[in-house]
């Protein structure tokens, strides 16, 4: 006993001694630092911190007199942590925000600054990107950033195997998958756990030439349409058809697994988003490995339906201690030299900053050039329809693994959304 | 006899065969956790079972090279030595107090403070942020330090009380006649005798303390002041897909505290029986 | 009692108190005292400023899909805890009655069987949720190498196997309390008391019966109702093996992931704001409550006369 307590009485001396002089080594280098202004950088995004720290370290080289912290928190908590620590006046000096209602929140919390005077080059962003961060009066409150893309990824050499080409589709598209199931592939490296991954890849951009793109979201939101319409339920019903082509135990398979399954080459085709180029690419699949399909057509010759998602806007705390050098950093992060910067750091994300760009990646170069022979809309339930509980995010999320799952039929599982959105959408109310 | 010698042999080979198999069940995942974080991608993939074929620390040079892990730890150290040095200096005075003198509500405040055992703080999560945002210590150590304590001094009190108790008034009264004043006796008298059941309180209470997630998960956001679990949960999501990575960071937030365990089993034990046994 | 003047308060005894005693009231009751006044507030903003009086227990019980989510919670809660309650209880029993007998090595394996406890729940979650991915989980694989590959299953895909699922990583972690406790029971008693069952010709079986189980009935109450409070506040197991989502569908949702998917998350990912979560964590308080006073009644009140 006596023993035990002298090894530990010991322990603990050590221990605050190691961390005493850990904490004597921090003022000192705190001290030096402080000459420099610093700035606060906040995001939802941790997996980009290695990235994002390289673009910093660009604009800290021409502004030797700044630092910027890149200091994301993590995806669940980043809305109410930003949002506490924005209204009691600790907040970032930076700030990414959501794209539409969830963005908006945080503007109408009386934090952020607005930038049409300060940033005059916005006047140039596309209408649609400016949207998401500005209020119907034109109060833009955040620097269009980027947006992703989904579409369907395959490996090369088991397409090749099998004499397979890019269906164009939904008819080609469900052949592919069954020549593959008939030979014994893994079809799709696809899971029903996440759900988000259901609703937001696979039906908003694998179904979107289903449901009919932008026009028909408009409508929707409007009230005109309902969920349950033919079209809307056709594309729950294409992504209903999708499931007998899944891996065993797809159930449980989580998102994670499902990216290192395609990423090694467990499985031969994967929808996904184009923020997973950089996933692949770390997991051995790169761009001479894998191809790239855009969402499959109802019909040849459609006009192709294309879910170009507004991701993420870089607003500015309007009571930053560094204003002036907050809004610098934001005004570069508008200019296309920080564009190319971070497409080609973070391929699959794209600038809407008007300009030309060289892409290193030729997978991106081929998502976004699908995006100019197309109609361009977000995700379906996104806009409005997600600004209050029960979301249509989470309704469609959850309806979509119960179809999976075989608990509910497509026409549940729309039913199910548009039910529960009629609880407080107003639209809908009618 | 011999006979019932040899029947009683059987059934004490047989309990302790099902006793060994309950042993591996528990040892054979953590073992897994650590044989894991020692193999290569490939390894994992093509040998998930054997034992790794080079005593490969790849994943946790890697780790400690892209993560501020060794601070992540000097954070959760910070915060169990503080909380647990202030939960000892304050429940063993208040159990002084409650145990040695027969003041006016002394039922009342010792009920007080042990129903503090079986009241579950996150529940008043809401409003300790609201407090703490308050006070500016959200993310902040001293929140979690602070919280940490009052979660602490329930168990403290409990166990001191009862120990103090145990000490015979004799000593204390030997001491007043040499003209010791009352806090003078808990000083030179009451401390001394109470080292083991501090020691015991310290041990119970440090290894919820040094694996709370809950907490610094709400409260805390920035780097810099990441404590273990917390950082855990962020770097298992980082870096998901990259498997000896994900096992080496369970095994650093793991090898601590089974190490302490290990060293501090006996008085661990003791601790947590003797409150059993009071209930 | 120890001593036999009865004392005035004097400013030191004061002293000595005050320290615990406000830092134990400040953080710990009054922000629960505070949360049950919160719940009756609802606003957009992050604290709720508007009095709405009952309005959010109105939606929690009545409204889609606040009551879906709560019955959900509290459904799942009973289940997980009948769960882990059957199965720490008897087998942490039995396991505490054999490191109990003369076997060999028993010294070490009551110290093995509390290590898991030892480490913290959300590194266990993980682990676990390594071992069951159905894609390269190791136990689909040792169920492969043993010939059982017939009951492969995804775990933690299926509503009905996710909860379970849980459940018993959640006992195996903590097994270890109940051998603990109930270790100690049995080693408490006398041994005079177990020679005389000998004597009176009680088979092992018999003095398991008719001397260990009574003695040992108020530390099954007390490992009974730490499992009910620990569960019905547990956070960490849901959110490292299935999300704050409770995959799949809610079906691993318990009222600890439902109180912070409500109050921390935006509405896009289930979150119900403020005001709503102060309702859920009163919703758990009177829960927890009720079910302590329960307890009080049966094992303390009831020839409870030695204090």
């Amino acid at each position: 006993m006596k023993k035990a307590l002298l090894i530990f009485i010991a322990l603990a001396l050590v221990f605050t001694f190691t961390v005493s002089a850990g904490g004597q080594k921090d003022g000192g280098s705190a001290a030096v630092s402080q000459e420099k202004v610093k700035i606060v950088f906040t995001s939802w995004r941790t997996e980009d911190i290695e990235r994002m720290n390289r673009i910093n370290a660009v604009y800290m080289k021409a502004h030797p007199n700044v630092e910027v912290v890149f200091q994301p928190i993590n995806d669940n908590e980043y809305d109410a942590q930003m949002k506490a620590a924005l209204e009691t006046g600790t907040g970032a000096d930076v700030i990414f925000l959501r794209s539409y209602d969830t963005g908006r929140s945080v503007f109408e919390g009386g934090s952020l600054a607005v930038l049409n005077d300060e940033i005059p080059s916005l006047e140039a962003f596309p209408d649609a990107a400016k949207k998401a961060w500005s209020t119907e009066d034109g109060k833009i409150y955040g620097v269009p950033f980027a947006g992703v893309t989904h579409g369907v990824y395959y490996h090369k050499d088991v397409f090749k195997k099998y004499g397979l080409s890019e269906p164009e589709t939904w008819d080609e598209f469900i052949k592919v998958a069954q020549t593959l199931k008939d030979n014994g592939e893994v079809v799709f490296a696809q899971g029903a756990l996440d759900d988000w991954t259901c609703y937001e890849v696979v039906f908003s951009g694998v179904t979107t030439n289903w449901w009919g793109g932008e026009k028909s979201r408009q409508a929707l939101m409007a009230g005109k349409q309902k969920l349950t319409d033919a079209n809307w339920l056709s594309a729950f019903k294409a992504e209903d058809q999708l499931q007998q082509f899944f891996p065993k135990g797809y159930e449980a398979l989580d998102y994670v697994s499902m990216q290192q399954m395609f990423g090694t080459g467990q499985a031969a085709m994967f929808m996904g988003g184009s923020w997973e180029l950089g996933v692949f690419e770390d997991l051995g699949s790169g761009s001479e490995d894998i191809g790239w399909f855009p969402p499959p057509l109802v019909h040849k010759g459609d006009r192709m339906q294309y879910c170009f998602h507004v991701d993420a806007g870089i607003g500015l705390n309007k009571n930053s201690k560094h204003y002036q050098e907050a809004l610098d950093y934001v005004r570069w992060t508008s200019t296309p030299e920080f564009a190319e910067l971070f497409m080609n750091e973070l391929p699959g994300f794209f600038a809407y900053t008007p300009g030309d760009y060289n892409l290193s990646n030729p997978l991106a170069k081929e998502m976004i050039a699908v995006a100019s022979d197309a109609d361009l809309t977000v995700r379906a339930v996104w806009e409005k329809m997600s600004a209050q509980s029960p979301s249509g995010n989470s309704l469609m999320g959850e309806a979509l693994t119960k179809m999976w799952k075989d608990e509910f039929t497509p026409e549940q599982a729309a039913a199910y959304v548009q039910d529960g959105l009629a609880t407080w959408y107003k639209p809908f109310q009618k | 006899m011999s006979k019932l010698f040899v029947k009683h042999k059987i059934y004490k080979i047989l309990l302790f065969v099902f006793l060994s198999l309950y042993a591996l069940s528990i040892l054979y995942p953590l073992l897994l956790m650590f044989l894991t974080s020692l193999k290569t991608t490939r390894e994992i993939f093509t040998n998930p079972f054997g034992l790794p074929k080079s005593f490969n620390l790849t994943s946790y040079i890697k780790l400690l090279t892209i993560s501020h892990y060794l601070k992540y730890f000097k954070n959760s150290l910070i915060v169990s030595f503080i909380s647990l040095a202030v939960v000892m200096v304050t429940s063993s005075t208040a159990s002084y107090i409650l145990a040695k003198y027969n003041v006016k509500g002394r039922n009342f405040l010792y009920l007080f403070f042990v129903a503090g055992l079986i009241i579950p703080i996150r529940l008043g999560t809401i409003s300790i942020m609201r407090m703490m945002i308050g006070m500016h210590i959200n993310n902040n150590l001293l929140s979690v330090i602070i919280l940490s304590t009052a979660v602490g001094i329930p168990f403290g009190v409990f166990i001191l009380t009862d120990f103090i108790k145990m000490i015979p008034e004799e000593l204390s009264n030997a001491a007043r006649i040499d003209g010791c004043s009352e806090p003078g006796i808990f000083r030179i008298v009451i401390i001394p005798l109470l080292k083991p059941a501090l020691a015991a309180v310290a041990i119970v209470n440090f290894i919820p303390v040094w694996n709370d997630f809950w907490f610094p998960l709400v409260l805390l956001k920035d780097d810099a002041v990441r404590t273990v679990p917390l950082a855990t949960a962020l770097l298992f999501g980082q870096y998901s897909t990259n498997y000896g990575l994900v096992f080496a960071v369970l095994s650093m937030a793991s090898i601590p505290v089974i190490i302490v365990y290990l060293v501090f089993s006996k008085q661990f034990i003791k601790g947590l029986s003797s409150g059993a046994l009071k209930g | 009692m120890t001593s036999k003047r009865r004392n005035g308060w004097k400013p030191f005894m004061v002293f000595f108190i005050l320290p615990a005693a406000l830092i134990y009231t400040f953080f710990l009751l009054l922000p629960i005292v505070d949360s049950l006044r919160l719940s009756f507030y609802s606003g957009s903003g992050f604290i709720p400023t508007e009095f709405v009086g009952f309005e959010n227990y109105k939606k929690l019980f009545t409204e889609f899909p606040f009551k879906q989510r709560m019955l959900n919670a509290f459904t799942n809660n009973i289940e997980f805890f009948i769960i882990v309650t059957i199965v720490q209880n008897i087998f942490g029993f039995f396991i505490a009655f054999l490191v109990t007998r003369k076997i060999m090595g028993n010294n070490f394996f009551r110290k093995i069987s509390f290590l898991p406890t030892t480490l913290s729940v959300l590194v266990v979650g993980f682990l676990f949720k390594l071992i069951l991915n159905p894609a390269w989980g190791i136990f689909d694989k040792m169920l492969t190498a043993v010939g059982l590959s017939g009951i492969i299953h995804p775990w933690l895909g299926d509503p009905v196997t996710a909860l379970p699922a849980l459940a018993i990583v959640v006992s195996w972690q903590f097994m270890g309390e109940s051998v603990l406790f109930y270790t100690a029971g049995i080693d408490a008693i006398p041994e005079e008391t177990l020679e005389a069952a000998r004597i009176d010709g009680a088979n092992p079986l018999q003095e398991l019966w008719y001397v260990i189980i009574p003695a040992i009935m108020p530390i099954i109450g007390i490992v009974t109702i730490l499992i009910f409070i620990g569960d019905f506040t547990q956070f960490d197991i849901v959110y490292a093996m299935s999300t704050t989502q409770a995959n799949p569908g809610f079906a691993t949702d318990l009222f600890g992931s439902l109180f912070y998917r409500a109050t921390f998350s935006t509405p896009v990912r289930g979150g119900w704001g403020m005001g709503m979560g102060a309702a859920v964590s009163s919703l758990m308080f009177i829960l927890v409550f009720s079910a302590v006073m329960v307890w009080l009644y049966f094992f303390k009140m009831k020839g409870d006369g030695n204090e």
